[in-house]
């Protein structure tokens, strides 16, 4: 007998969710640019919420974690998403460029 | 393939489609308008998983908070816009990322017939001689029932959690601690510095520059080694 809701095995979201973190990984490391790469940190992020709330509805629905796990996911999302593009502005505006490779000294 | 089977097969598609191109395209704005679609497809999956509190705070702070900052900062960065969208390591990437997401696919493998959570390495470690199905006072879905629903006040459940002690009081401070911290930072890193500031910035740094250069002279070293410094202190000072 499988874990299925609505006739979706709980396999199909983890399936999904890891192939969103790779994509999201693969942006991260590959991309050549700051802003490019803060994007594909949001996609793993997103992808691990995914599979959070997944196991959370499939095997323990009665309890509180998986949503308290998920929503501090999401703060955590927003505050990097802050910091992050801060600093890449703030790089942005003293050296005109946001590529991570060109970014190797820590005083300008 | 019943209608749900078919709307999640539709919102994987979007999903890593949409991923897929935020990944490679050439043009930032495009793959931050991109990233928005996706997350609309994550909020999609949260509405077929039956939590809708998490579809609605996905549209709100994902689409509605994240994208919208990353969408200014891709303004205010113009003329990054047309750049070489990958680097030297692309291939190794691309290849790590294969590896990764087949051994993710090995993990989950096992998932595909059941999943007994009695059977997991790290629960019946803690759960000693005790029934694993109560580790942590969780009541977990029994291996081949069905699922239960959700119950109808997991929204007052989840808030009571949240400023229970016994549950996740200290994590919620914390993470509410972490947030000012957070916006305050990125205030102070991203503030536009007044030119008054720069000036004197920039009078001070030359002020030192000369200083050391007199010291230099006085020390029996040549005036002009001393010069250079000075010119490219104060162009770095410029921006």
């Amino acid at each position: 007998m499988q874990n299925v809701l609505n006739g979706i095995p709980l396999w199909w979201y983890l399936v999904v969710s890891s192939a969103l973190f790779c994509i999201g990984l693969y942006g991260v490391l590959a991309r050549k640019n700051a802003i490019a790469l803060l994007m594909g940190v949001e996609l793993m992020l997103n992808a691990a919420n995914i599979n959070l709330l997944a196991f959370w509805r499939y095997l323990a629905p009665a309890s509180s974690g998986g949503l308290a796990f998920a929503a501090f996911v999401l703060v955590i999302a927003a505050a990097e998403a802050a910091v992050g593009l801060a600093l890449v502005i703030s790089v942005y505006r003293v050296t005109r460029s946001i590529d991570p490779e060109k970014l190797d000294q820590m005083k300008l | 393939m019943t209608i749900q089977q078919a709307i999640f097969i539709l919102l994987a598609l979007v999903i890593l489609g949409s991923a897929i191109f935020v990944v490679t395209t050439r043009n930032l704005f495009r793959a931050a308008l991109m990233m928005m679609l996706t997350f609309f497809g994550v909020a999609g999956l949260f509405v077929l998983l039956e939590i809708g509190l998490f579809a609605v705070a996905q549209v709100l702070i994902y689409i509605g908070a994240i994208s919208i900052l990353i969408i200014f900062a891709v303004m205010l960065t113009r003329g990054m816009q047309g750049m070489v969208p990958r680097n030297s390591q692309a291939t190794a990437a691309a290849v790590v990322a294969g590896i990764i997401f087949f051994v993710l696919l090995l993990l989950f493998g096992p998932l595909r017939t059941t999943v007994d959570v009695a059977r997991w390495p790290v629960i019946s470690l803690i759960a000693g001689n005790a029934s694993p199905r109560d580790v942590g006072g969780i009541q977990w879905t029994p291996a081949g029932q069905p699922i239960p629903p959700v119950p109808e006040t997991y929204i007052a459940d989840f808030g009571r959690a949240l400023v229970d002690l016994n549950q996740y009081l200290l994590p919620f401070l914390l993470i509410a601690f972490l947030v000012d911290v957070v916006l305050a930072g990125a205030i102070f890193v991203a503030r536009q510095r007044r030119p008054a500031e720069v000036i004197e910035d920039r009078q001070r740094q030359a002020e030192e520059a000369a200083e050391e250069a007199e010291a230099m002279r006085q020390a029996g070293m040549k005036p002009d080694a001393a010069a250079l410094p000075e010119g490219a202190v104060a162009s770095t000072a410029d921006h």
